[in-house]
């Protein structure tokens, strides 16, 4: 039977070392990660609220547009009623009644 | 040397078990012992409540090609607050706040001296709603002791625009902003944020709640609401009717815009009413809704709904006569006509065409006082599960009693008191083939998760038989063809079915008033098919009598808008041309 050795080309607290050093970067960089996430988050949700109060802003314009035309006192306005209406008949025979 | 390495091996081995142990142990004691704890600080830690921001979903109004409106929404802007302890100059600071925020909801200048000089507190919110230019530039000035935040408030772009129906936000008992009246007290589950999902940490969530950041049970509660009202119909409806009130000085007027077959509610109103921007000075009692809360005496809009029962019942046929005597005696109490008139012998149409008391009474007593009860106790006698808040109930107790003459007058409209959504239900199953549907201002929930969850309206309750609402529809066709303004109401080509309503008012001393009343009125189109059902009503108008004087223009300007607004198309083919 052949004898079998372990020959490691660094110690074992080097390697130790060295994964502490990595684990410590990535946990940084996690960090860092985590914090710009959020900030992210955060300005966008803020970017997406300020459009909605702009959205906002406009409906209200429509609905006051809107309000406004109702309101029209045409005979004020100047314009008469007509002296007479025209109305569509049906097409069908069957929708006489 | 073998011995050597099996020693090392086994050695390794000890060292990775321990350490293996040492771990579960430990592993056991944070996740087990103190599991809880650890959840509550990596809580504190990762998933904090945010910046305490107002959040809260929309209301939309739906535009008839189903474009969505915002009816409730989110404002965002700026607040200032001020630190008396760093304040130097207050009355600069005043100034240059009033000045650099014009359109910003601001305390009195005496209110904001004496804010600055309680030196013993760091900090007193003195401006809301500072739009974002505004605020920027007060921030800008660096102004010591002032500080400009970040803030968002409910915003209804509509203003008073469904006020009551769209209701209201604020403190209620507790420290939060919730929903007390209207739609946003009633989807207030739906509506309110619980405001930590925004900044929550998503390698947190990702490590420590992994299934809520796939599925979030908030997402699938949490959305925004929509609602069947549609904003040009409502701005019309509200239009017309602060008009009539405005025009007869009425205490409050009201009205509905439903579609029958369905329920959704397409307008509704009452006026006063108030701007949902500008809270400050209202009376209270405005926040209510009276379409859903408050009871009338609608008077003959009841006419229909006798007819029609006593037509299904088959007591009586459209051609059933009696003799009409312009007044009787029941129970000692005396019933006239609203004119005192007697018309002889008439068939049943008459009844519904001139509005006879008499008639009704007679139609009440053929159909007998169980059979009444039993039908207006299905129409009236529960609340009508409608989608807002506070729902009141009907006052039928004169149904209860054994005197003929409470059913009399139940008849037409006397004696019994309805919510106004309960009568546009009940006589919406005149309109609909008989049938009472569920009427109902939201017919979807946007989900926050993007899904579209449409609500459930189906359920319908029978009332008539389609061929007795066809019947009474008939005489309700023949009254405005004939008789509305004198037969000039009629549309050529389209069939409208209506009735008047005019009741005396109580005194509140077991009586009634003989000069003051309350007018209604109810109509559908196209009549045999109906897409709209109108009521509308206007509570004590000044020196007016009858219904059929304050509201018929009102009903008959919003036919001829909805028939243009929707384009429906026209159900009968008489002659085309009217005088205007």
């Amino acid at each position: 039977m052949r004898n079998f050795s372990l020959h490691l080309p660094y110690s074992a607290v080097s390697l130790c070392a060295g994964a502490v050093g990595v684990l410590a970067v990535t946990y940084i960089g996690l960090i860092a990660v985590v914090m710009s996430y959020a900030a992210l988050t955060v300005e966008f949700s803020q970017s997406v609220r300020n459009d909605e109060t702009a959205v906002a802003g406009l409906e209200s314009q429509y609905l006051a547009a809107m309000a406004r035309i109702t309101k029209t006192d045409y005979a004020a306005a100047g314009y008469a009623a007509p002296i007479a209406k025209v109305f569509v008949p049906a097409k069908s025979v069957t929708a006489l009644r | 040397m073998r011995a050597q390495f099996r020693f090392r091996i086994r050695l390794i081995l000890g060292v990775v078990v321990c350490a293996a142990l040492l771990i579960l142990l430990r592993l056991y004691f944070i996740q087990i012992v103190y599991g809880d704890d650890y959840a509550q600080k990596a809580d504190r830690q990762f998933a904090s409540g945010g910046s305490g921001l107002f959040d809260r979903g929309s209301i939309y109004f739906t535009r008839k090609d189903g474009t969505p409106i915002s009816a409730a929404t989110l404002s965002s802007g700026f607040l200032v607050a001020i630190n008396p302890q760093t304040l130097g100059d207050p009355e600069a600071a005043y100034a240059a706040i009033s000045s650099a925020a014009p359109s910003a909801v601001m305390i009195s200048h005496d209110a904001f001296l004496a804010a600055a000089a309680k030196r013993t507190q760091v900090y007193i919110e003195v401006a809301h709603h500072l739009s974002d230019g505004d605020g920027k530039a007060l921030a800008a000035k660096a102004i010591p002791g002032v500080q400009i935040l970040r803030e968002r408030w409910r915003y209804y772009p509509g203003g008073e625009l469904a006020a009551q129906s769209i209701g209201t936000v604020s403190f209620g008992s507790g420290d939060a902003l919730a929903g007390q009246t209207g739609l946003e007290a009633s989807y207030d589950g739906t509506l309110s944020r619980s405001g930590d999902a925004l900044y929550k940490n998503f390698f947190a969530e990702l490590f420590s709640n992994v299934g809520n950041l796939l599925v979030s049970a908030k997402d699938a509660r949490e959305g925004d609401v929509v609602t069947t009202i549609e904003p040009e119909v409502q701005t019309r409806l509200e239009h017309d009717i602060a008009k009539v009130n405005a025009q007869y000085s009425s205490r409050e007027s009201g009205g509905i815009i439903m579609d029958p077959a369905t329920g959704a509610i397409i307008a509704l109103t009452t006026f006063p009413a108030f701007d949902e921007n500008n809270r400050q000075d209202i009376d209270p009692a405005l926040l209510g809704n009276p379409l859903v809360e408050h009871v009338y005496e609608f008077g003959s809009i009841m006419k229909p709904l006798t007819m029609t029962s006593a037509l299904d019942a088959g007591v009586i046929t459209p051609e059933t006569t009696y003799d009409d005597t312009g007044c009787i005696i029941v129970n000692m109490a005396k019933i006239c006509n609203w004119d005192l008139k007697a018309r002889g012998v008439i068939p049943m149409r008459q009844i519904i065409e001139q509005s006879l008391n008499v008639g009704a009474s007679w139609v009440a007593t053929q159909l007998g006082q169980e059979k009444f009860r039993e039908y207006f106790t299905k129409m009236f006698g529960q609340k009508t599960g409608i989608d807002l808040p506070s729902e009141g109930h009907a006052l039928l107790g004169n149904l209860s009693k054994p005197q003929q003459v409470g059913y009399d007058t139940a008849s037409f409209g006397q004696g019994v008191a309805i919510t106004p959504i309960q009568m546009i239900r009940a006589e919406g199953a005149i309109a609909n083939g008989g049938v009472m549907v569920e009427p109902h201002l939201v017919n979807a929930i946007q989900l926050n998760s993007g899904i579209t969850r449409s609500l459930d309206w189906s359920q319908t309750t029978p009332i008539f038989s389609a061929e007795a609402a066809r019947e009474t529809t008939d005489m309700m066709v023949a009254l405005v063809d004939e008789k509305l303004q004198n037969g000039k109401a009629k549309i050529p080509t389209m069939s409208v079915a209506a009735k008047t309503g005019t009741a005396q008012l109580t005194d509140g001393h077991g009586g009634y008033y003989s000069n003051r009343f309350f007018h209604s009125f109810v109509g559908f189109f196209p009549a045999y098919n109906p897409r709209f059902i109108i009521l509308l009503y206007t509570n004590d108008p000044q020196h007016v009598t009858y219904a059929s004087e304050t509201l018929d223009s009102t009903f008959l300007d919003l036919v001829h808008f909805l028939i243009d607004y929707y384009a429906v198309p026209p159900d009968r083919g008489l002659a085309t041309t009217t005088p205007a």
